[in-house]
């Protein structure tokens, strides 16, 4: 790879950081009830992102600044990340409408899409914790946006356990840095064995946190019941896309005198079976989502273990990433249109709305990983991405996982489709259309994998 | 020039079509209306086409080509045609028939253009089939009578049977010829030359009602008498007709189809002739004339007489129509068809009765009407092939002179009483047809057969000879003459039509519904005796799965999903909610994972 210290390689970043900047600033002076454009102008830096990292997608592979690595992984999670917040941004509109605060609400979500995007595109640990405390602290002040008791309390718990895998990082760093003399990952693993060893588990805690991932996941229901609908969507998206891919760095890069990738195996195995176990009772649809994505972190670790042990691996994580986002705020989309969080509340919803019902059965029959959805291919590269790499148990624990979540997610379906209720409420209209593209994104995106996978 | 060629059966179609379906936007007062205009129109793009002689040729089916073309055969077919079906509509007109009635006719009217515009078997054939449908519901268009509606079902299967063959010959055809067009048919190699003319033969057969089909065409009369006009008399039998006249190198290059077709024809009118001579019912009568005169049509087909065939199927059309008319009208005016009843008709109703008094004098064939003529030009052409075949063909001849007087005397027998008066819409068309009748005896005059002759390419056709002419006219005369004095009783078993129908049912209908049920019977023992063994074998498999093996596996399920229940709660209690015991749990995990990692590694 050619070295580089050009700013224009990094023009996505640029605009999404000018954006929040040019937002704030504008925010300033713009009355209350015009506060939307800053939502979007946001809008506009996310798109100016996301054509200039389509553009940049055509080019070699490179690093610049010494940290920053430009290749399939930067381009895929650059892709997902800045279309994500896009979808949120534009779902946040309506309900922020007239908030006091909305210009701080743009701003918030864009500069931690900028953490997560920074997270997975360096090679540096130090710029990887800069990331991750640009990813996290705007996601605190978002889950505590709506300054209710829920929010308040999601906020902090959220904080105190971000704060908490944050220490290990760090910790977990300079050990690394200690033993091997140096940041890069490059040099990841280089050391003593037995300082390695704590140091990565460290470094893993931290990147835990941020993807949700078994021991680390705590915070995962709890805000996403907690915070207000369309911050739940964003933070159970956009910062574990990030996660995901550092993740997947640090596991093609470590170069340890051991492996690590029984131990990714374990806490995936560990991390889809509690999601999908604890899902099962929950009448909450956010709480029932935040359990959901808790699962599908599981199984998106399955290639992290993977990584370096088999040719499917990379494309695994990359689709699975992108169809977990169309698919997972498609749902919480249906949730924002919808306003009911209890699964009671849908019963009759397809009555009212079969187009928007439709939608959410798509999307959730996504997340179970049903042909022809975007998911089922991701589980499908997945599933073979483990059988490819040597772990047989951890795909047949998947399936396993994978049917066992079919009943959660019909709990949420069955009740719309029921007879002889009525559903009484009003509708974010907005909110369902977004809901239907996502749906439609999602079986495109299935449909038309043989495409996709060409890029 | 195609368009004309695709207008002219289209337009019926579409028209009867819209007179079917549209019922709610043509009231029955409209219909005549509308029939009447669209025959009109018809005829003038037939008249059009037999001068213009359009042809399309398209693709019916993948590599056979189809087409519609007016050669002169055609260009003759089609005028006849649209002018019966136009002297028909008119006269239906005075009728109470209704927008269903006009609906039928004129998709009939475009299935036999289609049927004599065709070029080829597959587009013939679905003329073909329309017709044979038109003809079914139209005998049974008073479907409230039972026995009408029997009558339609008889005559609809006799010449379905028929019609097989010309299925069998298409199939023939293509493995033969690769292609449908009849132009190729005689070219069709091996035996499956001879197949083609089988089949086609067979369908010509049933349709022209010849022997031994004929039955049927006296169950059609349960029609409405324009609907007999038309269909049995005039056009559709005469289908079958144009069928053999079209294929005739066919059968003559086959060496036995020919004679075949020949000698049925010959006997058909023979038979038919003295079936016609035994009746009491007049248009009974007059259908079984039909078949007789359809056998000289056929004989002609046979000796490859195509002028003198096709000039007798003009002529008996125009007559046969007008006599058919004038039975409808007394039956509508009287209430009666038995010649017994209909004594002073035709003094009572001078137009239908004069009328009717030409059409049976050319039926006789008395000089110097039509049919006196064009007879004695299938029989010049029969001459030529064999005396025993002119000899059947004049005995024929004499019998229809036999039966033509005894109807004809019937009706001018003084007596009677009075009915209901004939309307003038139905009295325009017996005037205009019995010109005809007498009018198309021109065509004897020698340059006129000439030019006949040319139109239809049979430039050789015999004229017959003076002495023929005068004999058969003379014995015409004599016949007429002597049935003033003595009337012809009615014999049992002519009178029935040789009982053919019930032989039929004897014959073919008895032994193929036994087979039915002797199969039906293999069906409910043998065949669905092994279902329903089947079937009971698994309802006691599923019964004992049900109560030994059901509980068990049900057990099952229950267990896993009471412990996927549990497990689930299980998961659930890490999630205190509370801060510090997050903290501890990860704490403590992370330890895990690093002596995990240390010992791996």
């Amino acid at each position: 790879m050619m070295m580089n210290e050009n700013p224009a390689d990094l023009l996505p970043e640029l605009c999404v950081l000018g954006g929040a900047v040019l937002g704030l600033l504008c925010g300033m002076f713009l009355p209350r009830a015009r506060q939307w454009i800053v939502g979007v102008l946001c809008a506009a830096a996310l798109v100016a992102g996301l054509v200039f990292a389509g553009l940049a997608a055509r080019r070699a592979d490179m690093t610049v600044f010494e940290s920053f690595v430009l290749d399939p992984v930067t381009h895929v999670t650059r892709g997902v990340v800045l279309a994500a917040t896009l979808f949120v941004v534009v779902l946040a509109m309506r309900p922020l409408r007239g908030d006091r605060r909305e210009t701080e609400f743009y701003v918030l979500v864009l500069l931690a899409a900028l953490g997560a995007v920074v997270m997975g595109m360096t090679s540096d640990l130090l710029v990887l914790v800069a990331g991750y405390l640009v990813a996290s602290i705007p996601a605190y002040a978002l889950a505590g946006f709506a300054k209710d008791a829920a929010g308040t309390e999601a906020a902090l718990k959220y904080y105190l356990m971000g704060a908490f895998f944050g220490i290990f990082m760090l910790a977990g760093i300079a050990l690394l840095y200690g033993a091997g003399r140096a940041t890069s990952y490059e040099a990841l693993g280089a050391g003593p064995g037995g300082v390695v060893a704590v140091g990565v588990v460290g470094l893993l805690a931290g990147l835990f946190f941020k993807a949700g991932v078994v021991p680390a996941h705590f915070w995962v229901p709890d805000v996403a019941q907690g915070a207000s609908r369309v911050v739940a969507a964003f933070v159970t998206t956009v910062p574990k896309v990030g996660a995901f891919a550092a993740l997947y760095r640090v596991a093609v890069g470590f170069g340890g005198g051991f492996d690590l990738s029984l131990l990714l195996a374990l806490v995936a195995a560990a991390t889809m079976t509690l999601g999908n176990l604890a899902a099962f009772g929950q009448d909450n649809v956010r709480r029932l989502l935040g359990y959901s994505t808790i699962s599908q972190a599981g199984y998106l670790l399955v290639p992290v273990a993977v990584a370096g042990r088999s040719g499917m691996a990379e494309p695994a994580v990359l689709y699975y990433l992108a169809a977990y986002a169309i698919t997972n705020v498609g749902a919480f989309a249906v949730v924002v249109a919808a306003g009911r969080d209890e699964v009671d509340g849908y019963r009759g919803f397809a009555r009212r709305s079969p187009l928007v019902a439709v939608a959410l059965v798509i999307c959730l029959l996504g997340l179970i990983g049903t042909p022809p959805t975007a998911v089922f291919v991701g589980k499908l590269l997945m599933f073979g991405a483990a059988v490819d790499g040597g772990y047989g148990w951890l795909a047949v624990v998947a399936a396993v996982n994978s049917v066992a979540s079919v009943f959660y997610y019909l709990r949420w379906v069955v009740p719309m489709f029921a007879r002889g209720d009525e559903w009484a409420g009003a509708l974010d209209r907005r909110a369902a259309v977004l809901a239907v593209i996502a749906a439609v994104g999602s079986v495109v995106v299935g449909v038309g994998s043989g495409v996709v996978l060409a890029l | 020039m195609s368009a004309l060629a695709w207008s002219l059966p289209a337009l019926p179609l579409v028209a009867g079509g819209f007179l079917l379906v549209g019922r709610r936007w043509v009231t029955d007062r409209v219909a005549p209306v509308v029939g009447v205009g669209v025959g009109v129109v018809v005829l003038g793009l037939a008249l059009w086409a037999a001068f213009a002689r359009p042809a399309v040729r398209f693709r019916l089916f993948e590599g056979v080509p189809a087409g519609l073309a007016v050669d002169g055969l055609s260009a003759v077919m089609v005028v006849v045609v649209a002018v019966v079906a136009l002297a028909v509509l008119v006269y239906a007109a005075g009728m109470v028939l209704g927008a269903r009635f006009f609906g039928l006719m004129l998709v009939f009217v475009g299935a036999m253009l289609v049927t004599v515009t065709a070029t080829d078997l597959a587009l013939l054939l679905m003329g073909w089939e329309v017709m044979g449908a038109m003809s079914y519901a139209l005998i049974g268009f008073w479907w409230r009578d039972a026995w009408r509606v029997e009558a339609a079902d008889v005559a609809f299967l006799t010449t379905r049977t028929g019609d097989l063959g010309l299925y069998l010959a298409a199939g023939c055809a293509l493995a033969g010829t690769g292609t449908l067009e009849l132009g190729g048919l005689a070219g069709a190699g091996g035996g499956w030359r001879d197949l083609v003319a089988g089949g086609v033969v067979l369908a010509a057969l049933g349709k022209s009602a010849q022997l031994p089909f004929s039955f049927w065409l006296s169950r059609a009369m349960a029609g409405p008498s324009p609907v007999s006009a038309l269909l049995h008399s005039a056009t559709m039998v005469a289908a079958g007709a144009y069928l053999l006249l079209r294929v005739s190198p066919l059968l003559e290059a086959t060496g036995w189809a020919a004679s075949v077709v020949a000698w049925v024809g010959a006997l058909t009118a023979l038979l038919l002739g003295g079936v016609a001579l035994a009746q009491r019912d007049l248009k009974q009568l007059l259908a079984a004339s039909t078949c007789a005169q359809l056998g000289f049509m056929v004989l002609a087909a046979g000796v490859g007489g195509l002028a003198g065939g096709t000039v007798h199927l003009v002529a008996h059309a125009a007559v046969k129509s007008l006599l058919f008319l004038c039975a409808g009208a007394w039956l509508t005016a009287l209430g009666t068809k038995d010649l017994g009843e209909l004594s002073g008709a035709a003094r009572r109703y001078r137009v239908v009765g004069v009328t009717f008094g030409v059409g049976a004098l050319a039926l006789a064939g008395f000089p110097p009407l039509s049919l006196w003529f064009t007879k004695d030009a299938v029989l010049a052409a029969a001459a030529e092939k064999s005396p025993w075949l002119y000899a059947v063909g004049l005995a024929a001849g004499v019998l229809s002179a036999g039966y033509a007087a005894k109807a004809l005397f019937a009706v001018w027998r003084p007596g009677g009483r009075a009915g209901e008066r004939v309307g003038v819409l139905e009295k325009v068309p017996l005037v205009v047809l019995a010109v005809a009748a007498v009018v198309l005896g021109v065509l004897g005059v020698p340059q006129v057969w000439g030019a006949w002759g040319r139109l239809l390419g049979d430039a050789s056709a015999p004229l017959p000879g003076v002495v023929e002419l005068v004999v058969s006219g003379v014995l015409a005369v004599v016949v007429v003459g002597v049935s003033a004095r003595w009337r012809v009783g009615e014999v049992r078993w002519a009178e029935q039509w040789f009982y053919l129908e019930r032989a039929a049912g004897l014959v073919v209908a008895r032994p193929v519904v036994a087979l039915a049920r002797g199969l039906a019977r293999f069906d409910d023992r043998v065949v669905d005796g092994g279902v329903r063994a089947a079937a009971s074998t698994g309802r006691a498999l599923a019964s004992v799965a049900d109560r030994r093996i059901e509980p068990r596996v049900d057990g099952v399920v229950t267990a896993l999903g009471a412990g996927a229940r549990r497990l689930g709660s299980a998961a659930r209690r890490p999630q205190t909610g509370q801060v510090h015991t997050y903290y501890a749990q990860a704490a403590v995990l992370f330890a895990v994972l690093v002596v995990v990692v240390l010992l791996v590694g």
